[in-house]
């Protein structure tokens, strides 16, 4: 649905995006996260023809976004992280107002606003302020708008900012159903457990690039993989150090009263083998697990420059 | 203009705020005190000379129409001067970039209801101004071509709002410079003519000392065709070949000394309507250039930049 390649854009002397490359399935939810700086914004203002690329091809729907701007202007819907709101319109004649945007008007106009009202749960605030709405109906309105001419993407920048936690999961609650209704949602966050938690695929920008991206179930594996082994010992736990100091794949060892932290670089093999010695020394193990990767975990490693980092690849 | 949505939104708001009645009522109260003001000053004249002064009933004319001009030249920039910016300070500007609306569309859907409030204006004292024709002197053509008068003025000045609305990131910024060029050109453009003026008078009474000569009569010079661009130069001219026929002491006519008589002195109002018309449409166009999304990022560099130019 959105594949970007080689993007670049330098802001005088900054390089905000060096030779970004992105690609969004169609249907999926895609987290775009990274620090601050890293050029998320601008990468999103290029998408939706706000910004000049300096270099680069954006392709939405398999069209140039980059070379037939226009065209493409029905193929998305933008929610930026400001609400762009008039607040001397009713929500109705807001809604009318960007479908007329759009070219849509009378009936038709009319029935797609009533229908996205309903879906985003705003049905019988028609006659309403937008000024009286409250933060997270606001944010909702500028969803429904986003979707006024039916697109098949919708980008967000930072939609849930400055809500409170109801309206943060009514909200993702709302993109995981835009999603299963085949939308493809790229949103970008700071919050990376609410993430974590709807979106199916992601991508990690650093410095003006994509550092990691892919399948969340399968990047969470994979840093699983990297993650420490926690051993539960029943007793003689300086015994089981003893031990694990010979072993060669063991990295590191952390001793947390009975449970043994240990830095293992080896596969599920390795792992196992790594148990079964344990048992044959005859240390009673209660507890042999991989503690779990989240996105916190791989965000940290991948994004703190003054740290050894673990760069991974969607190939690897 | 019916089908622009910037246009349409715009007429819905305005027309809902309590500002267009109470302005139409200052407006108009402003005007009908003058006028009757002025005409029972005239008929008190009738009942102490018992004699009937038309002359006095065209300067009601003149004073209504002059004045109207001038709220018309002030209340013009204050309706266009933030209406880009305005949106821009609102990040609702970002969002109709976003859509199929085109630039053109939002500068004439701002301009255009600008335009109609001030029209509702006009029209709503078009009786005050008709009370000139209880006593005759004033024609239908001489009323058609204030009307005009009003019309090229009010999309001069707006245009030249929504070209800084346009420029400008911020309102504030945006109201200082478009004021500030009327001014320039308004007063400016006036002062400069009266000081070459009274340069040119003090060279020629030198002249006249040093010899017997047939002296030239004292000009402002070429910069008297600086006055086509001013708005009140041509209403005065306007109004004063109504109503004195030309040749009075306040237009360009002062300016000129022996340098009239050419096509443009001949044809000024005509002239400076022209003009201001085609530096309207320069104005709609340049904020037209400076709307695109790229080109209105850059047009941030002359105010201090809001969110809309964040990166992260």
């Amino acid at each position: 649905m959105l594949k970007i390649q080689g993007l670049k854009k330098k802001f005088g002397n900054f390089e905000a995006l060096s030779g970004l490359d992105m690609e969004v399935e169609e249907g999926a939810l895609y987290g775009f996260v990274g620090p601050n700086g890293a050029g998320k914004t601008t990468a999103i203002r290029i998408i939706t023809g706000l910004l000049k690329a300096d270099e680069g091809t954006v392709m939405i729907g398999g069209k140039d976004a980059l070379l037939y701007s226009e065209q493409v202007k029905n193929e998305f819907g933008y929610v930026p992280d400001e609400f762009g709101l008039y607040d001397n319109l009713k929500v109705w004649e807001y809604m009318d107002f960007f479908a007329s945007c759009y070219g849509l008007s009378g009936l038709v106009a009319r029935e797609r606003c009533t229908k996205l009202l309903e879906q985003v749960k705003l049905a019988g605030k028609e006659e309403f302020f937008v000024d009286s709405l409250s933060r997270g109906m606001k944010q909702r309105l500028c969803l429904a708008r986003a979707m006024i001419h039916d697109p098949k993407l919708l980008v967000l920048d930072e939609p849930t900012s400055g809500m409170d936690p109801r309206a943060r999961i009514e909200f993702k609650e709302l993109l995981k159903e835009l999603c299963a209704e085949g939308k493809t949602i790229v949103v970008s966050s700071h919050i990376l457990s609410e993430l974590a938690q709807m979106c199916t695929d992601i991508g990690i920008i650093d410095a003006g690039k994509i550092v990691l991206s892919g399948n969340m179930g399968e990047i969470l594996k994979k840093v699983n993989d990297s993650n420490p082994i926690r051993i539960q010992v029943v007793e003689n736990v300086w015994e089981a150090v003893k031990f694990l100091r010979t072993e060669p794949e063991v990295q590191t060892i952390t001793v947390e009263g009975n449970d043994i932290v240990v830095g293992f670089h080896g596969g599920k093999d390795a792992e196992a083998m790594l148990l079964a010695k344990l048992v044959a020394h005859n240390i009673g193990i209660c507890g042999f697990w991989r503690e779990p990767g989240d996105l916190e975990s791989i965000f940290m490693q991948i994004t703190d420059h003054d740290m050894e980092k673990v760069v991974m690849t969607s190939e690897e | 203009m019916k089908n622009n949505p910037v246009y349409k939104r715009e007429m819905l708001v305005r027309s809902r705020s309590f500002r267009i009645p109470l302005i139409i009522m200052i407006f108009n109260g402003i005007l009908a005190v003058v006028a009757l003001l002025n005409m029972y000053q005239s008929i008190a004249q009738v009942k102490v000379s018992g004699s009937v002064r038309y002359e006095n009933f065209l300067q009601l004319y003149a004073f209504v129409a002059a004045l109207e001009f001038m709220l018309l030249m002030f209340i013009m920039p204050a309706l266009t001067s933030a209406s880009i910016s305005g949106e821009r300070e609102r990040h609702t500007l970002e969002l109709m970039f976003t859509t199929k609306i085109r630039p053109v569309e939002i500068v004439v859907g701002k301009l255009m209801s600008a335009f109609s409030q001030l029209m509702i204006l006009v029209v709503s004292s078009l009786p005050i101004l008709m009370l000139t024709f209880i006593y005759g002197s004033i024609s239908s053509g001489d009323l058609m071509i204030l009307l005009v008068s009003y019309v090229v003025g009010a999309l001069y000045c707006g245009s030249l709002g929504i070209f800084a609305s346009s420029l400008m990131k911020r309102s504030t910024f945006s109201n200082v410079i478009t004021y500030g060029i009327m001014l320039v050109v308004v007063v400016g453009t006036y002062m400069l003519n009266v000081f070459l003026l009274n340069i040119s008078e003090t060279e020629i009474s030198t002249m006249a000392l040093n010899s017997g000569e047939m002296i030239p009569k004292a000009s402002s010079g070429p910069s008297v065709y600086l006055l086509l661009l001013n708005p009140a130069i041509m209403f005065a001219e306007l109004l004063e070949n109504q109503v004195a026929g030309g040749g009075g002491n306040f237009t360009i006519t002062k300016f000129l000394g022996d340098n009239g008589g050419n096509l443009i002195t001949d044809h000024w109002v005509f002239c400076s309507l022209v003009i201001q018309a085609v530096l309207s449409v320069l104005f709609i166009w340049g904020a037209v250039f400076f709307l695109k999304p790229e080109r209105s990022k850059k047009a941030g560099s002359f105010g201090k930049p809001t969110g809309t130019g964040r990166r992260s």
